[in-house]
């Protein structure tokens, strides 16, 4: 017996270190400590030996035991460290194999200025209204204080509806600038909205001119409302657009709905020393604005002499050209999935 | 619209500013400046030479030899094809090196034979004027080797101004009213413009008639007698219309132009010795009746036009163009000036009907000051008359109508402005602003009382804002400092559709990979046709950007199908959508609804149904769009051949979402026969459309939480053999029923057909989970549904596989 737990001992302790990991070392160790291993086997012949033997054996097995169990942890923090080690080194995982493709998913360029410049709004407490695309003369034209003759109502400049389309004349809005007087008249002063929305041209197409585009129109009334709140707003909102302050400055500007009129040019965010973008002048021209005509507020139902206001238009389309760079209109509405696909939403 | 800054600066001092700093007045506090032009740029290498010798070219009878001195060190040969060209004469030379107009460089040559080192230039070549017939001949005092720029006296920039953002002010259509600007900006005095003429006291031999006071409010003539024809300009007036780009054509011609460059007032002189009688007439034109203008152009009117006719006929399309029959000539020694008020927007329709916008019609549609009728002969006069002295008013003007625009004055209070600008400028400086401009104040109140000059009160100043924009403009709109609002933000209100929309879309591109277009808000008629759509259903267009393109589109589908078919080529699966207003006629006019739209394409191998089809993974998403609306519970059926209202849809590969009363959603595979028509040969291609403003307007419950169940549920699998028939919604509800209150979720793992399975039939996999919320559930209840789902599997034709 003694014998036979030495031998046992040398050649457990042999297999241990003979494991190359450590699934054989889990194996190794079933095989001589487990419930049917080789120590169980060998312990059941104890029984056989002489009462003075049994004690003897029996420590000499425990400490047979102790051996291989010290052997095998030893041997497992081995393994361990050695697989960590591999591990450490980078075998196995090549980083620079591609993952599988993302769902594809792009949000159109002019939608996501929209949408920004939505959430930039609706966290000043602005309300984003909407109005109908098929307008009225009366709110395109009418109330906005554009006179019947004006050149803007021909037909080389606005698509008309067909004569038979309702009881009054329409038109397919020129700008968003009607939402102005429906919001008013829905909502009342005082009132804060902003208005994105597609407007139309009766207008020839090229890389810079398309009849179909998005605008957004911001209106404030409220009492003693003047023009250093128009030009916060309008900086404010060059802010959320390109994230970070720009410098700006006001011109004269003319706009029937608006009086005075301004238009807004701010420093061009693309160059220190001129650029094809701004023409080489260093700044562009990016937002026309104004306080709102008293005739505006009259059509909306408020009392011009109680009510002031401003209010500032946005090409949308053009924001989204600015931003991205993109040279040409007619990608807006092309629906072409190489231009789509670079704008992830 | 040009502003030449030398003209300006004969009415005021602008000295002590750059042509830059000039342009950035104008900008900020007038009207954007364009683009700043250096007059003579394209010549700024032509230089004053002198002929010294002169001879005939050996080999060319056309051609003279000579050689030049410029003031170089050397004199050089050059070969000259003028006929004018002989020694001592002073010349235009540009020398080698030296870039013409053109951009053509002139370089060392040799003419037949001969060496040329240089050019001496025409007027032409120059661009100084049209004469060609020979070299310019400078005065013999002329220094050799200046820069004939300089020489010229011509240096000048002009400002280009766009004349959209000058349609609001008619002073404006001239330098005097430029220079009235920068006197104000500047505090300067307005030097006037020119000096008013003692007329005769004889009466005028002419009368006028006017037909219609509106298109004409006022109308003046002059007759004016000259010693003999004045032929051309002298250079001064050539230069200074060739600056602004006006083509020199003849003295009395040019004076016209240059009063109307200067004071913005179009006048026309006509030859009186062609004129037939003595009286003119402004009257509509007859129907159909035919007038040449200057341009040679025989123009057929129409009685919206306006005419200016002698005792004969149409002499003249009022405020347009005058007629060819009594344009001045190279007889002329007799003129009537006319000097006139037209309508603005007759004149604009009738330029626009004629596609004959003249400088002249351009002018008068932005409402002129009928001021300046008279102003306009008093300087046509003068300026004549400095150039040809003897030239002879003939008899005083013959005025007809009201030569004042109406009297306008406004009410002013110059606090309430200050503060609305949000600029410290006092009630002084207010007043003396607007005076300068011309406005004339009574400020005896605390609220002034504003008179406004007749050259700003055509249009362009009706009410107390209008003065308020000349206070801040002048003041200077870059003073203003940014102010936040400090009214209290209330809770704005919403627009549940498009909030919907936004977040419908969202989940489309984010969750379902679906790519955000836009398309136009047209449809052609063909393609509508093409589509099945009942023609008279549509909003249509008085006047399409295309023709054959007047359709408003009921829902974004037609354009999603148009542009998917053109990604086709680099895509061969894909998917696009938007959101989009779809049109509707009504008798109240149109109605406008929301829609998302989404078109979804793969290859034609793909399975045509289950979970990995195209049809199948559609219905997924319109059924996940339709729980992120709050909107699960809606009933879905297929579609019918009765839904006929749909013919881009296949008529039964469909699905239709309803809440009630109200569809809600429709997702169908695109209608073979279109999918052909429209290039999908080798893809399948389906459609989902939402109705976002239906959507909106339903009570949309927010969800409720339910605890989940302490207890364990048990997963049980049963497949159904079923004939192809039975639709899998049947197979599944008589699961759910066979489930009742114990259902937890109930999933299609597997779809076979084949081997061991009855003829005809398919087999559909479920895994079912039972639960109770109240106790662990025996397996006697596990058979009891599966007894449940044997008895509705024989009822549906089929039995629960083994």
């Amino acid at each position: 017996m003694r014998e036979q737990l030495a031998a046992l001992r040398e050649e457990g302790l042999a297999e241990v270190a003979s494991a190359q990991n450590g699934e054989q070392l889990a194996a190794v160790e079933v095989a001589l400590l487990g419930r049917s291993g080789r120590l169980t086997a060998l312990l059941k012949g104890v029984g056989r030996l002489a009462a003075e033997e049994r004690p003897l054996i029996g420590k000499l097995a425990n400490e047979v035991k102790a051996a291989l169990s010290q052997s095998l942890a030893a041997k497992q923090e081995e393994l361990a460290a050695a697989e960590l080690a591999q591990d450490l080194a980078g075998v196995g995982l090549d980083p620079t194999l591609p993952g599988p493709p993302a769902p594809f998913g792009a949000v159109h360029p002019v939608m996501q200025a929209a949408r920004d410049l939505e959430d930039h709004f609706s966290s000043l407490g602005y309300v984003i209204w909407d109005g109908p695309e098929v307008e009225s003369e009366a709110n395109n034209f009418d109330a906005l204080n554009i006179p019947a003759d004006h050149p803007a109502r021909e037909s080389h400049d606005t698509i008309w509806m067909a004569e038979d389309t309702g009881p009054e004349r329409f038109c397919l809005r020129t700008h968003t600038s009607p939402v102005q007087v429906r919001a008013l008249r829905e909502l009342g002063a005082p009132l804060r909205v902003v208005a994105p929305g597609r407007v139309f041209r009766q207008e020839a197409q090229d890389a810079t001119h398309e009849h179909s585009f998005h605008q957004m129109e911001g209106l404030v009334v409220d009492k003693g409302v003047g023009v250093p709140h128009m030009l916060h707003a309008m900086n404010s909102l060059l802010e959320g657009v390109f994230g970070r302050k720009l410098e700006t400055r006001l011109r004269p500007g003319f706009f029937p709905f608006v009086e005075p009129g301004f238009e807004l040019d701010a420093r061009c965010p693309f160059c220190k020393a001129g650029c094809r973008v701004c023409k080489g002048t260093r700044w562009i021209e990016l937002m026309p604005g104004g306080l709102v005509h008293p005739h505006v507020l009259r059509s909306a139902g408020v009392n011009p002499n109680e009510y002031s206001g401003f209010a500032f238009g946005l090409g949308l389309s053009r924001i989204a050209m600015l931003r991205s760079n993109i040279d040409d209109i007619r990608w807006m509405m092309s629906g072409d999935l190489r231009f789509l696909r670079q704008f992830p939403s | 619209m040009k502003i030449s800054l030398r003209w300006l600066q004969e009415f005021v001092d602008l000295s002590d500013l750059t042509a830059e700093q000039v342009g950035e007045l104008l900008s900020l506090h007038v009207a954007e400046v364009d683009e700043i032009e250096t007059v003579g740029t394209a010549i700024q290498d032509v230089v004053v030479g002198e002929v010294v010798e002169c001879g005939q070219h050996p080999d060319a009878d056309k051609l003279s030899v000579t050689k030049v001195n410029y003031g170089a060190e050397e004199e050089v040969p050059v070969v000259c094809g003028a006929p004018n060209v002989r020694k001592g004469l002073k010349i235009a030379f540009a020398p080698v090196g030296s870039r013409l107009p053109g951009d053509f460089k002139i370089k060392k040559a040799k003419l037949r034979g001969q060496a040329s080192w240089g050019m001496i230039c025409s007027a032409r070549e120059l661009e100084l004027s049209d004469e060609h017939d020979g070299i310019i001949e400078l005065d013999s005092n002329a220094s050799v080797g200046q820069s004939l720029l300089e020489h010229l006296d011509m240096s000048d920039h002009v400002f280009e101004l766009d004349n959209k953002s000058l349609t609001h002010r008619p002073d404006l259509w001239g330098h005097y009213g430029f220079a009235r600007e920068f006197a104000t900006l500047r505090q300067q005095a307005l030097k006037p413009n020119g000096v008013q003429q003692d007329w005769p006291a004889q009466q005028s031999n002419w009368t006028i008639v006017r037909e219609d006071d509106d298109a004409c409010p006022a109308y003046a003539a002059l007759e004016i007698h000259l010693p003999s024809v004045p032929g051309e300009s002298p250079a001064w007036v050539q230069q200074r219309l060739l600056a602004l780009d006006q083509r020199p054509v003849s003295l009395l011609v040019d004076l016209s132009n240059l009063v109307m460059l200067e004071l913005g007032q179009p006048t026309h002189a006509f030859d009186a010795d062609r004129l037939q009688g003595n009286t003119i007439t402004v009257r509509p034109a007859q129907s159909g009746e035919r007038l040449t203008t200057l341009d040679e152009v025989e123009r057929v009117l129409e009685p919206t036009d306006q005419v200016i006719a002698d005792g004969g006929q149409a002499i003249a399309l009022a405020g347009v163009m005058g007629g060819a029959a009594t344009e001045v000539g190279d007889s002329t020694t007799r003129i009537l000036l006319e000097s006139a008020a037209f309508h603005a927007v007759g004149v604009r329709r009738t330029a626009q009907r004629l596609a004959l916008r003249s400088e002249a019609s351009a002018r008068f549609e932005k409402s002129l000051d009928p001021g300046l009728a008279v102003q306009a002969l008093h300087r046509y006069v003068e300026l004549l008359q400095s150039i040809v002295p003897e030239a002879q008013v003939a008899q005083a003007p013959s005025l007809s109508g009201c030569f004042q625009a109406p009297e306008r004055t406004i009410a002013f209070d110059p606090v309430a402005a200050a503060q609305l600008l949000g600029i410290a400028v006092g009630a002084k400086e207010q007043k003396r602003m607007l005076e300068d401009l011309g406005f004339v104040i009574d400020d005896s109140t605390s609220t002034w009382q504003v008179h406004v000059p007749s050259w700003r009160a055509t249009k362009d100043v009706t009410s107390t804002v209008d003065l308020v924009e000349e206070v801040g403009r002048v003041s200077g709109y870059h003073r203003i400092e940014a102010a936040p609002l400090l009214a209290p933000i209330v809770v704005p209100a919403q627009e549940s559709h498009r909030l919907l929309a936004r977040r419908l879309l969202q989940r489309a591109v984010q969750t379902h990979g679906s790519g955000e277009t836009q398309g136009y808000s047209f449809l052609a008629d063909e393609w509508a046709e093409r589509l099945g759509l009942a023609m008279t259903d549509f909003v249509r267009l008085g006047n399409p950007v295309q023709a054959g393109v007047t359709l408003m589109r009921h829902d974004p589908l037609p354009t999603l199908l148009e542009q998917a078919a053109s990604n086709l080529r680099e895509f061969p699966s894909g998917s696009l959508c938007e959101v989009a207003k779809g049109y509707h006629p009504s008798a109240e006019g149109p109605v406008e609804s929301r829609y998302l739209g989404l078109v979804q394409w793969a290859p034609k191998e793909t399975a045509l149904e289950g979970p990995e089809s195209l049809f199948g993974q559609l219905r997924t998403l319109t059924a996940d769009l339709l729980q992120v609306a709050q909107l699960p519970q809606s009933q879905v059926t297929p579609l019918c051949a009765e839904d006929g209202d749909l013919p881009w849809a296949h008529p039964v590969h469909g699905l239709q979402w309803k809440r009630g009363d109200h569809l809600v959603a429709t997702m169908a595979r695109v209608h073979p026969a279109l999918a052909r028509e429209l290039d999908f040969r080798k893809h399948q291609v389906a459609c989902v459309l939402l109705d976002l403003s239906a959507l909106a307007e339903l009570d949309r419950p927010a969800v409720v939480f339910q605890a989940p169940s302490k207890f364990p549920g048990i997963k049980v699998d049963v497949a159904l053999s079923l004939p192809q028939a039975v639709a899998c919604a049947d197979a599944e509800a008589a699961l759910r029923k066979a489930g009742g209150k114990l259902l937890d979720s109930l999933l299609l793992f597997d779809l076979y057909q084949g081997e061991g399975l009855e003829e005809g039939h398919r087999s559909l996999a479920y895994r079912a989970v039972l639960r109770a919320p109240d106790r662990t559930l025996s397996d006697k209840e596990e058979q009891k549904f599966l007894d449940k789902a044997t008895k509705a599997a024989l009822e549906l034709g089929g039995q629960v596989r083994g």
